[in-house]
Formats: C-alpha cells, structure tokens, sequence
C-alpha cells in the first residue's frame, strides 16, 4: 500500500495519529452544554466536556447551554459555568426571540459577561422565527455596534435561517461577523452565493467533517478562508469531526486555515 | 498506520438512483479511497439495492467487484427476500453461492421491497444462518417503524448475528445500549456514532468485541471514524479489535459452506 494521509511525514494527519494532539491549537467555535430531549448525552457537563477536549488539544471551545436555547436557563448562570474554566470555555448569549423581556436584560448585562461572552446564538429553525423577524433587531443592533460575532444556525431549504435569508441579513449588517453554523448543511450552492455577496460571512463545519467529499467541494468552492471548525460538543466527538478534516484530499494549508488560522485571524489569540 | 490493520465493515458501490456517488459507482472508486486512508479490507454492499432491487443489487455487486478487486480485499453483502415467492435459492444453496463469491454477510430493506420481516417470511433462513452464525446487517433506517422494527426483529430472531448499522449521527446510545444488553450477538458498527467518549464507554459496558469499525462509505469518508476509534482511549488491543479484529472473527465463524 501506499503511504495513507496519516503516514505523510510532517503533516498534521500524521501528528494527530500518532500522538493524538499536535503542536496547534484548536479552536471550536460551535459547542453547547446541558443534557437533551431526545439523545443521552454521557459528557454533556463542563468537567467532562473539558477533559475529553483536552486530550485532542482545543484550545477554545464557543458554547451556546442547550437549557437556554431550548428552555429558560439564564445566561448569567452560563457565564458562571464558563467562568469555572476561564482557560478554555467562552460563551455566545443564546437569543430566543420568544423571550424579547430576556433579549433585552441579557443586552444590559452584556459587558458583565463579556469577555467570556464573545457574541450571540441564533438557532431559528427551532424556534420557528425568521432570522429577519424585528425581534432579533436589537441583538443585530447590538453587535453591529460592537462588531460582534453572531452564530446562526443555518440548513439548507430553511425558511427561517437558509440563504435567502441569511443573505438578506448578512447584506444588511455589514459589520456584524456571521458564522454560519453547519454551512447551509445540504446547500452547497446555497452557501457559495452567501459566500460570494457577502465578505462578513463565515462557515462554521459542524457535522460536515466526516461527510465524504463535503470539506473538499466546500474548499474549492468558497474557500478554507472561509471555514471556521466545530463539533456541536456534547454531540460529536472532537477526533470524529478532526479526523473528517485532516482525511479530507485537501492541502496542509486547508487545514491550517480551518482548525485554527481563520479564528485567530478574525480575533486574535488571546481572547 | 501499520500497527493497526482496518477492515471496513460498512461500505457501498454500484449507482445509485438519485446519482450522488461521490466516486462510488466502481470499486476502483472504493478501493483508492480505502489505499488514500490506509484501509486494508471492506465488506461492501451494494448502493443502489433498495431502488434496483435484490436480485439486480446481488449480481452487479459481484460485477463492480469482480472488475477492479484484483487483490480480494473486498468481501460481498446479499440481499434477503421472503422465501415464499421462490426468487432466492434455499437456504443452503444461497449459502454455498455466497461463499462461491466471497460473499460473507446479509442485509434486507423490507420497507423498500415491500415484505414483513419476520418469522413467516424469512424464518428458515434466518433460523439456519443463526445457526451458521453468518452476520445479517440491521438497521433503523431500513425497518418499517425504525428502531421498533429493529427491536422486534431481534426479538423474534434472538440468535442471530447481527451487525446494527446506520445508527443515526444523534447519539443513539437510548437505542443501541438495550439491543448490546440484551443479544449477545448483537454488534454495532461505528461509522455514525459520533459521541465523545462514546466508543470507549460502549467497550467498557458491553466489550470492545461487539464494536465494529465501519466508514460508511460513500455517505462518509473513511479517516474520521478510523481517528476516532485510534484515539478512542481504550488500550491498542482493543482498538486493533475494533479496528478489524471483531469483523475478521464474524466473517471466519460465518460458515457458508
């Protein structure tokens, strides 16, 4: 046989086979927390997510708490979760815009979470809102003003966050960073229309590593500058979706650019 | 690499229908992915069986492989039908056919083929391959009522070698736990079990024996799940277990002929 992808010498592939980590960091910027409807999730608390992202070497993991995506959990008591593990754990101030009394507290005390908070979560397909609705208006404001990153989950077809809209929204609020969290899943083409109108656009990989030929064709088409990692942690296992970009056929630089380059490109290092 | 051998037990070639083969029309395709990653062998069957039908997917299957595996690193999977409408040899014919063609396992799509899968359509078969320990893939994508279908065919054919695959990218283990529980022969393949840690809290409750590595191919590629079990935390005998072990063992106690 050949020499497979994990036994080219000096390559990321071969480090983290070999020794399960490499000399990078990794940053993930699409995680949550707390347990779930309908899957078991045996690590889904700070302690064990951490340890396990530990081992493969993340450096970061940005999390959204399911209890305040999903139910009425406060943001506050995520900041404190985060604040037990300042070293690894950052925040996004998840937004339901079912809860408009709570967007606005949570917009007062921004600057008392933040630098742990980074920005905002956006899931509209569960909430069944339009990410153009008026009731994401302030948090659009609000991190226009600061130039903010906002995480929206997107997927292919949606009427709520697919990329008719998010083109839309994207288009109207220049300043803001979006990260399209699971890249308009099923949407490549999709994808690539947002990506070529709209330069303050990023797409995140959550659930794509893995996929035969998705991190390829997402390449070529908008670009690993583009590509931002992330795992959905507690859902998926951090050498699964590592592993789905490290055996992805592209260049070394790709994956430079996906696990870590663009993130600290757009915020630095230290954050 | 070469410390750890890998056996893929969840691969497909062949066209299928709604196109999208990702290079998985031929098993050329299968087997430059396989060289790409460091794959050794796959058990693979045919991509387009549930659209094509059993009797077109078990023949083109032997065709695609036949055409490009010129080093016998593939190992065929037929497809089952009810026994009634004659469309299938017997039991031991079929066997002996399967083992003619390098062919080790089974699998069955009754909701797309439109049969019950239970003991008045198959029992004869399935009884005899229990018996013979041939591995029938299961699965809750293909059985009418998902996971249910997959809990009363284990329960009416409780001997049988099974191999669940497809299990879902959201986290199955309130699923697959009961089934490893409760059937000894019950094995799960890996290509969508995505869960942290998962891998290892499975061999540990249920022993790394009935854990199988599979890629999924060409839904999937074959390097993320081979990383993930690498690096699963479980000591490297078992990781070469899953890695391939556990299918080499199923395969060889299969007896066909």
């Amino acid at each position: 046989m050949k020499k497979a992808v994990w036994e080219q010498p000096g390559s990321l592939a071969e480090a983290f086979w070999k020794n399960g980590i490499a000399d990078i960091p990794i940053y993930d910027m699409h995680g949550h927390m707390g347990s779930h409807n309908a899957i078991y999730f045996a690590r889904c608390e700070a302690p064990e997510m951490v340890a396990h992202m530990r081992r493969i070497g993340v450096r970061r993991l940005v999390f959204s708490h399911h209890y305040s995506l999903m139910g009425s959990f406060r943001n506050k008591r995520v900041h404190a979760i985060t604040a037990r593990f300042p070293d690894i754990l950052r925040m996004y101030v998840s937004i339901s815009p079912h809860q408009t009394d709570f967007i606005a507290e949570d917009l007062d005390q921004y600057d008392s979470m933040a630098p742990l908070a980074i920005g905002f979560k956006f899931l509209p397909d569960y909430h069944k809102v339009k990410v153009t609705d008026p009731r994401y208006e302030p948090v659009l404001n609000f991190a226009s003003e600061r130039r903010l990153p906002i995480l929206v989950h997107t997927w292919g077809g949606s009427p709520y966050d697919g990329p008719d809209v998010m083109l839309e929204v994207a288009t109207r609020y220049p300043q803001v960073t979006f990260f399209m969290a699971h890249s308009f899943s099923g949407d490549l083409p999709g994808a690539k229309r947002v990506a070529d109108a709209c330069p303050n656009v990023y797409f995140e990989l959550t659930s794509l590593p893995g996929q035969h030929t998705i991190i390829e064709r997402l390449c070529a088409d908008i670009g690993s500058h583009r590509l931002l990692f992330g795992t959905d942690m507690p859902w998926f296992d951090e050498y699964q979706h590592v592993g789905g970009i490290l055996s992805a056929d592209i260049s070394e630089d790709d994956k430079h650019n996906i696990l870590y380059r663009n993130v600290e490109k757009l915020l630095g290092k230290d954050w | 690499m070469k410390d750890i051998a890998f056996f893929d037990a969840q691969c497909a070639i062949g066209a299928p229908i709604l196109g999208n083969a990702r290079g998985g029309e031929t098993a050329a395709g299968l087997l430059a992915e396989m060289e790409r990653n460091g794959v050794d062998k796959a058990l693979v069957a045919h991509a387009n069986t549930e659209a094509a039908g059993a009797i077109f997917a078990n023949e083109n299957l032997l065709e695609l492989i036949q055409a490009d595996d010129v080093d016998n690193r593939l190992t065929g999977v037929w497809t089952i039908l009810p026994a009634q409408c004659g469309e299938l040899p017997p039991p031991d014919e079929f066997f002996a056919r399967m083992a003619a063609n390098r062919v080790g396992a089974l699998n069955l799509f009754p909701v797309a083929h439109r049969w019950q899968a239970c003991r008045l359509t198959i029992g004869r078969l399935m009884d005899a391959a229990a018996e013979r320990r041939i591995p029938v893939f299961l699965g809750q994508r293909i059985m009418d009522g998902g996971w249910r279908g997959v809990f009363d065919f284990l329960r009416e054919f409780p001997a049988a070698t099974v191999i669940i695959n497809g299990v879902s990218l959201w986290g199955p283990d309130r699923n697959i736990r009961p089934l490893l529980e409760n059937f000894p022969g019950c094995h799960v393949e890996l290509s969508e079990y995505w869960v942290p840690e998962g891998i290892a809290d499975l061999a540990r409750l249920y022993g790394a024996e009935r854990l199988l590595y599979g890629s999924g191919y060409p839904r999937f590629g074959h390097g993320s799940t081979m990383l993930s079990i690498r690096h699963s935390g479980l000591p490297l005998e078992q990781v070469r277990q899953i890695a391939s072990q556990n299918l080499e063992r199923l395969l060889a106690q299969a007896q066909l002929a």
